[in-house]
C-alpha cells in the first residue's frame, strides 16, 4: 500500500502544480498580449450594454476586482483572493447577473452532458476496438474505417449533422435548447421529460466522436497484447480461451485509460462546440454569449472552470489507473 | 530511402489518403485560374440562393431566339410544380373539414378539383384546428391556383418613352424555349449562395486554401518548437531536461484549446489576421511533438554513431542536426501532418466561437461554419451552406490520417499486427 | 528397453501466411524419448526448432496449423483430439512448455497465485483456492523458491526470478512431458546455470519423466541431455546419443554446428556459428533436393537431383545426406 500512497502524494503534488500554473496562466496570458487588453476591454464594456447605471457598476466592480490601477503582482494576489471567495465579478453581457451566477448556472448543463458522455464514448469504443481486434476478419473490415471516419469528423460536425437528420428532417427530437423554453425549471414529469429529449443529439453526438478514437486505440493495443508472449503460454498451460481474453482486453484497457486522462482536455474542447451547436445551456453556449458580448470577466472565469475540470478529470483518471495497474505500486515501492 | 518510397507507394491507404488531399490541393490551386472571383463578393440579393444555374429572365426573353418544343409532359410538370400531391391532399383535408363529401372531392383531376376549391374555399371560415400558419397557407395555395390551367401565352409590354402607355411587344408561349448557350447572362451555383448571398462555392476554394496555409503555419511553428525542446531536452537532458519535461507536461494538462480562446479574445477581433491566429494555434499545439521526439532522442543519444561523433568533438548543434534528426524525422513528418490537420479543425473551433480571424479579408473553412451556424442554415435547411464545409474539413482531416497510418506501417513495420 | 513417454511420427505443420501461403517449418519430423530420458534439439535460428517445440503441443491456432503425423504421449495420441479436450486434458497436464521468452511470459497485471489458479482451474475446476495454494506453495519449496513470489506480480520479480516462476508455474500440475524452448538464452551466465539445473532438478525428483531441451547453443546441450537431434530448414538432419553427435557429427551441417563450441568464448560462439556461409533457404519453396545443398563444402550435382532420406544407421543413430558416413568421416580428416 506505500507504494500506491507514494504514487497519489505524487499525483496530488502535481495536481495541485497544474491548478497553480493554469490559474497563472490565465491571469497573466491576456495581460501579457500586446497592447492593453484591460482598457480595451473597459472600453469595449460601453457597446455591450444600454443600462447607464450598469455601465458604471460593472465598471466600478471591474476596477475593484482586477485592481487595474495597482501593479501587477498586487493584482494577482487581489484576483486570487477574489476568486477564492467565488467573486469573479459581473457579468457585462448580461448585467446585473455575477459571473459566478452565470457559471452556476450553465456548469451543471456541461457537467451532467460531456461526463456521462464521454464515459459511455469510451466503453462503448473499447468494446469495439477489442472485438475488432479478437475478431478481425469482416467485422474489422467494416469497424475499422467506419471508426477512421468517425475519429476524423469534427465534433461540431457530428453534431450538425445528427442535428439536421434527426431533429430537422425527422423531428424525432428539438433542435436546440436544454428543456423546451416554454417551461419553468422545476421537478415536474413533463419538465424532466423535456430536458431527457433535449439531452439526446448532445448526448450521441459526443459519444459517437468518442467511439472512433476510442476504438482505434483499442484496437492496435488489443492486438499487441494478443500477440505478447504470456497469451501463447496461458493457451499452453490449458487455459481457456475466453480467460485469456479477459486478460488481454484488462490489459490493453489500461493504457487506453492514461489515453483518454492525455485527451480529456480535447474532448472536453471538441464538446464545448458541439453544446454550442445544439444551443445547450452549458459552458461552451456561455463562452459563446461572453464573446459576442465581450464578457471579458465571464470568458475569463469559464475558462478557468473548464481547465480546473479537465484538470479535475485528469487527477482522477489517474488516481484511478494507479488503484487498477498493481505495476504502478510496483514502480513506486522500488 | 527509395524503397521507403516504393512501399509508401504499395500502400493503399497512404495511396488514398494522398490522393484526396492532392485533389483537394489541387482544385484549391486550379480553380482560382478558371474563376478568379473574390471569394467575398455579393452575388446575389437575399440569403441561401439554392444551387442550380441562374438564367436571365430578362435576356431570355429579349435577347434569345425562342424555339418551339412540343413536349407532351410539359403541362403536367408545370402544373405539378405549382400544386403537388402535398397541396392536393391539403385541400382535400380542408375540404372535407369543411363538410364538403368524400365522393365529391377527386384530388387527381386538377380541373375539377381547382373548380371545387374555387367554389368552396372561404378565408373567413375557421376550420377547428386550423393554426394561423395553416390559414396563411391556403390563402398563398388559392392565389397560387389563379391562371394555373391557362393555356395561352403572357404578353410581354414596355411602357412607351413618351406616353408611358403599355405597348404590346410580344407573346411568350407556353411551348416557347430559349437555348442556354445564345443566353448572355446565367451564372452556374453549384453550391448556391451564403447568407450574404456569396457565391459558396468559389469561397469554399478559397476558404480551403486560407485554411490549409493555416493549419501549414500552425503546423510549421508547432513542430518547430517541439522539435526544437525535444531535441535539447532528449540530447542535453539534466536539469534542462528537467525543466522542458514540466513545461511539457503541464501543457499536456491544461487545455489547449482554452488557451486559444483567451490568447485569441484578448488579442481583439481588429489584431486577429489568419496569420496571427495561425501562429497562436502553433504555439499552443507543440506538446505532442516535443514528447514524441524527446523519447526518440533518448533512445538514440548513445548509439554508436552519435558517441563517435561527440568523440570526434561535433558541437551539440552538429549532432543534433547530422546525427539524430535524420533518424526521426520519419516521426517529425508525421507529427507535422497531425499538426496540420489538428490546425485546421482548431480554427474551425475558434471560429464557431466567434474568435476566429476578422471576417472581412479572406474566408476560411472556420468562418464560413460560423456565419452558416449564425444565420441558422441547418435549421433552414440550407445544406450546401455548411454541409461542404463540413465534408471538407473531414476529407482534409481523414485523408492526413491516411497518410500517416500508410507512413506509420513503412516506418514501424514491426508494430502493427 | 524403458517406456516410450513421448513419440512423434513424421509430424508436417505449417504457418499459412497472410498471403497464403504455405511454409512447412516442421517437415516430417520423428523423435522419440523414453522414460527418464532427455531430448536436445538444435539448430539455427529459423530452423524450425522452435515451431517443432510448438507442434510438440498438439495444440495448434493461427498461424501455424497441423498437417499431418501424429504425436503420442504415454500412449495416448492426442493428435486428431478435439483441441477444446487436448487444452483440458493434455496442456499443462500431460505435456507442459517453458516459453522462449520467459520474462514476458506472466501476464503483468496478475499476481502469480492469481495465474497458477487459472491454470489449475482450467484441468480441475474443483480444486478450491486454498488446496491450489498448498498445491503452489509445496512446489515452489520443492524447487527453492520462496512462498512469497506467489503473492508477487511478476515486475516485482528479478529477471532470474521470474524464469524459475515459470518454470515452477510449467510443472504445477506433474506433466509428464516438458518441453523447453530455450529457456536459458536471454539470461546472464549465472541465471542461465541456475535455469538449466532446475530444468535438470525437475528430472531427478521426478516431477516430469521426459525433457525436450531446444536451444541453439550446443555445449548446453551436450551437458543436459541424454540424446540430441539437429534440425535444419524444417527437416531432422541428423540424431544420436549426445557424445556421439558431438564427437562424431556425420552430416555436414552437424559439424559446422559443432565448430562452434570448440571457441571457448561465449561470446564468439554466434560469431562461429553464423560464420557457416549462406542463408537457410526459403521454405515457401524449398529446394527439391538437398536443402544444406546451397551451403554445404561438399556438395556433389546429385545433391541437388533428389530429395534426401534420413540414413537410420543403428542404436539411434540418422543423419541425412547422399554420402556414406566413412566417406564423410575421411573428408573431415582430410580437411585437417
Amino acid at each position: 500500500m506505500k507504494g500506491y500512497r507514494d504514487y497519489f502524494l505524487k499525483k496530488l503534488a502535481w495536481f495541485v502544480v497544474t491548478v497553480v500554473v493554469a490559474f497563472t496562466l490565465n491571469f497573466f496570458l491576456p495581460r501579457l498580449m500586446p497592447g492593453d487588453p484591460v482598457a480595451a476591454i473597459v472600453s469595449r464594456m460601453a457597446q455591450g450594454m444600454s443600462n447607464a447605471t450598469g455601465v458604471q457598476a460593472v465598471y466600478e466592480q471591474y476596477t475593484r476586482l482586477f485592481a487595474t490601477d495597482k501593479p501587477m503582482l498586487e493584482q494577482y494576489i487581489i484576483y486570487i483572493r477574489n476568486v477564492l471567495n467565488g467573486d469573479f465579478g459581473y457579468s457585462i453581457s448580461q448585467y446585473p447577473r455575477t459571473v459566478a451566477d452565470v457559471i452556476g448556472a450553465s456548469v451543471w448543463w456541461t457537467i451532467a452532458l460531456q461526463f456521462p458522455a464521454i464515459i459511455v464514448g469510451w466503453i462503448v469504443g473499447n468494446t469495439l476496438g477489442a472485438l475488432a481486434a479478437y475478431i478481425r476478419k469482416g467485422f474489422d473490415k467494416v469497424l475499422l474505417p467506419l471508426s477512421i471516419f468517425l475519429s476524423n469528423m469534427p465534433a461540431f460536425g457530428m453534431a450538425i449533422v445528427l442535428l439536421v437528420i434527426f431533429a430537422v428532417d425527422l423531428k424525432w427530437f428539438p433542435t436546440s435548447g436544454g428543456y423546451d423554453y416554454a417551461m419553468i425549471p422545476s421537478t415536474s414529469w413533463e419538465f424532466v421529460w423535456s430536458v431527457i429529449v433535449h439531452y439526446q443529439l448532445p448526448f450521441w453526438s459526443i459519444v459517437l466522436i468518442t467511439i472512433g478514437g476510442q476504438a482505434i486505440g483499442m484496437r492496435s493495443m488489443a492486438i499487441y497484447e494478443l500477440n505478447a508472449d504470456y497469451v501463447k503460454y496461458a493457451r499452453f498451460l490449458g487455459i481457456k480461451d475466453s480467460k485469456i481474453i479477459r486478460y488481454v482486453f484488462r490489459n490493453a484497457m489500461l493504457p487506453q485509460i492514461t489515453g483518454l486522462a492525455l485527451s480529456i482536455g480535447t474532448m472536453v474542447s471538441g464538446a464545448l462546440v458541439a453544446e454550442i451547436i445544439f444551443n445547450y445551456p452549458g459552458l461552451g453556449s456561455t463562452i459563446l454569449t461572453a464573446v459576442l458580448g465581450g464578457d471579458y470577466p465571464l470568458i475569463s472565469a469559464t475558462t478557468l472552470i473548464i481547465t480546473f475540470m479537465a484538470l479535475v478529470a485528469f487527477f482522477a483518471l489517474e488516481i484511478i489507473y494507479g488503484l487498477i495497474d498493481p505495476r504502478i505500486k510496483a514502480a513506486q515501492s522500488e | 530511402m527509395r524503397h521507403m518510397l516504393r512501399q509508401l507507394l504499395q500502400s493503399g491507404r497512404f495511396l488514398i489518403g494522398f490522393g484526396i488531399f492532392a485533389s483537394i490541393l489541387l482544385t484549391v490551386l486550379i480553380y482560382p485560374l478558371f474563376i478568379n472571383d473574390p471569394p467575398l463578393e455579393i452575388v446575389s440579393r437575399g440569403t441561401f440562393l439554392a444551387p442550380g444555374i441562374y438564367v436571365n429572365v430578362y435576356d431570355s426573353m429579349n435577347f434569345s431566339t425562342h424555339y418551339t418544343l412540343i413536349l407532351d409532359d410539359a403541362v403536367a410538370q408545370r402544373v405539378g410544380a405549382r400544386l403537388n400531391d402535398e397541396d392536393r391532399l391539403a385541400m382535400q383535408e380542408w375540404l372535407l373539414a369543411a363538410g364538403v363529401l368524400e365522393g365529391e372531392i377527386n384530388i387527381e383531376d386538377t380541373a375539377a378539383l381547382i373548380e371545387l376549391w374555387n367554389s368552396n374555399f372561404d378565408p373567413s371560415v375557421r376550420v377547428p384546428g386550423m393554426t394561423n400558419a395553416d390559414r396563411n397557407y391556403y390563402i398563398r395555395l388559392t392565389d397560387s391556383l389563379e391562371g394555373l390551367l391557362a393555356t395561352e401565352g403572357a404578353i410581354v409590354a414596355v411602357p412607351n418613352q413618351t406616353t408611358g402607355v403599355l405597348e404590346e411587344t410580344g407573346v411568350i408561349n407556353q411551348s416557347d424555349y430559349v437555348n442556354i448557350g445564345e443566353v448572355p447572362n446565367f451564372r452556374v451555383l453549384p453550391l448556391g449562395t451564403d447568407n450574404f448571398g456569396r457565391d459558396v462555392l468559389t469561397e469554399l476554394v478559397s476558404a480551403t486554401g486560407t485554411s490549409l496555409t493555416i493549419g501549414f503555419v500552425a503546423g510549421a511553428v508547432a513542430t518547430a518548437i517541439g522539435l526544437l525542446l525535444g531535441l535539447v531536452s532528449g540530447y542535453v537532458g539534466g536539469f534542462v531536461d528537467d525543466i522542458i519535461v514540466f513545461i511539457t507536461n503541464l501543457f499536456t494538462v491544461i487545455p489547449s484549446f482554452v488557451l486559444l480562446i483567451l490568447i485569441s479574445f484578448s488579442i481583439g477581433q481588429e489584431q486577429r489576421g489568419a496569420f496571427t491566429i495561425a501562429v497562436v494555434i502553433g504555439l499552443t499545439s507543440w506538446v505532442w511533438t516535443a514528447r514524441a521526439v524527446r523519447a526518440q532522442v533518448i533512445s538514440l543519444r548513445n548509439r554508436d554513431h552519435v558517441n563517435l561523433s561527440k568523440l570526434s568533438g561535433h558541437s551539440i548543434a552538429y549532432i543534433l542536426a547530422m546525427d539524430i534528426l535524420p533518424y526521426i524525422a520519419s516521426y517529425v513528418v508525421m507529427a507535422l501532418i497531425l499538426q496540420i490537420s489538428s490546425g485546421i479543425l482548431a480554427e474551425a473551433g475558434l471560429s464557431i466561437l466567434g474568435l476566429g480571424p476578422r471576417t472581412t479579408e479572406v474566408p476560411t473553412l472556420g468562418l464560413m461554419m460560423n456565419w452558416s451556424m449564425i444565420y441558422q442554415a441547418h435549421i433552414l435547411g440550407k445544406w450546401w451552406a455548411y454541409f461542404p464545409v463540413i465534408l471538407v474539413i473531414a476529407l482534409i482531416s481523414f485523408s492526413m490520417n491516411l497518410m500517416n497510418t500508410g507512413l506509420d506501417r513503412v516506418f514501424n513495420p514491426t508494430l502493427r499486427g | 528397453m524403458a517406456k516410450v513417454i513421448l513419440e512423434v511420427n513424421e509430424l508436417t505443420t505449417r504457418y499459412i501466411t497472410r498471403f497464403r501461403e504455405s511454409i512447412y517449418a516442421v517437415d516430417h519430423v520423428s523423435l522419440k524419448v523414453e522414460d527418464g530420458k532427455s531430448l536436445g534439439i538444435a539448430g539455427e535460428s529459423g530452423c524450425g526448432k522452435s515451431t517443432l517445440a510448438l507442434s510438440l503441443m498438439g495444440y495448434y491456432f493461427a498461424p501455424l496449423y497441423y498437417t499431418s503425423g501424429e504425436i503420442i504421449v504415454d500412449e495416448r495420441h492426442i493428435t486428431g483430439m478435439d483441441p477444446d479436450a487436448v487444452r483440458k486434458t493434455i496442456l499443462g497436464t500431460e505435456i507442459s512448455y517453458i516459453p522462449q521468452a520467459a520474462m514476458n511470459a506472466l501476464n503483468p497485471t496478475r499476481r502469480v497465485i492469481n495465474f497458477i489458479e487459472d491454470v489449475i482451474q482450467a484441468h480441475r475446476p474443483q480444486t478450491t483456492k486454498r488446496e491450489i495454494y498448498e498445491m503452489a506453495r509445496e512446489r515452489f519449496e520443492l524447487l527453492g523458491l520462496p512462498a512469497e513470489v506467489l503473492q508477487k506480480h511478476p515486475v516485482e520479480l528479478s529477471g532470474g526470478m521470474k524464469q524459475r516462476t515459470v518454470i515452477a508455474t510449467s510443472v504445477i500440475l506433474s506433466p509428464k512431458v516438458l518441453i523447453a524452448d530455450e529457456p536459458s538464452s536471454a539470461l546472464d551466465v549465472t541465471s542461465q546455470k541456475m535455469v538449466i539445473k532446475m530444468v535438470m532438478d525437475l528430472m531427478e525428483k521426478g516431477i516430469i519423466k521426459a525433457l525436450v531441451f531446444i536451444t541453439h547453443e550446443l555445449p548446453l546441450l551436450y551437458n543436459v541431455t541424454d540424446d540430441i537431434m539437429v534440425m535444419y530448414a524444417g527437416q531432422v538432419v541428423e540424431r544420436g546419443a549426445a557424445q556421439e553427435m558431438v564427437f562424431d557429427p556425420i552430416h555436414p551441417y552437424t559439424k559446422a554446428l559443432m565448430g562452434s563450441i570448440i571457441v571457448p568464448e561465449a561470446g564468439l560462439r554466434n560469431v562461429k556459428l553464423a560464420a557457416i556461409p549462406g542463408t537457410p533457404p526459403n521454405l515457401k519453396k524449398p529446394p527439391s533436393g538437398c536443402r544444406f545443398a546451397d551451403r554445404c563444402k561438399f556438395v556433389m550435382p546429385e545433391c541437388r537431383a533428389a530429395s534426401v532420406d534420413l540414413r537410420d544407421i543403428g542404436a539411434g543413430r540418422a543423419y541425412r545426406c547422399i554420402i556414406p558416413e566413412e566417406d564423410l568421416r575421411r573428408l573431415y580428416k582430410n580437411e585437417k
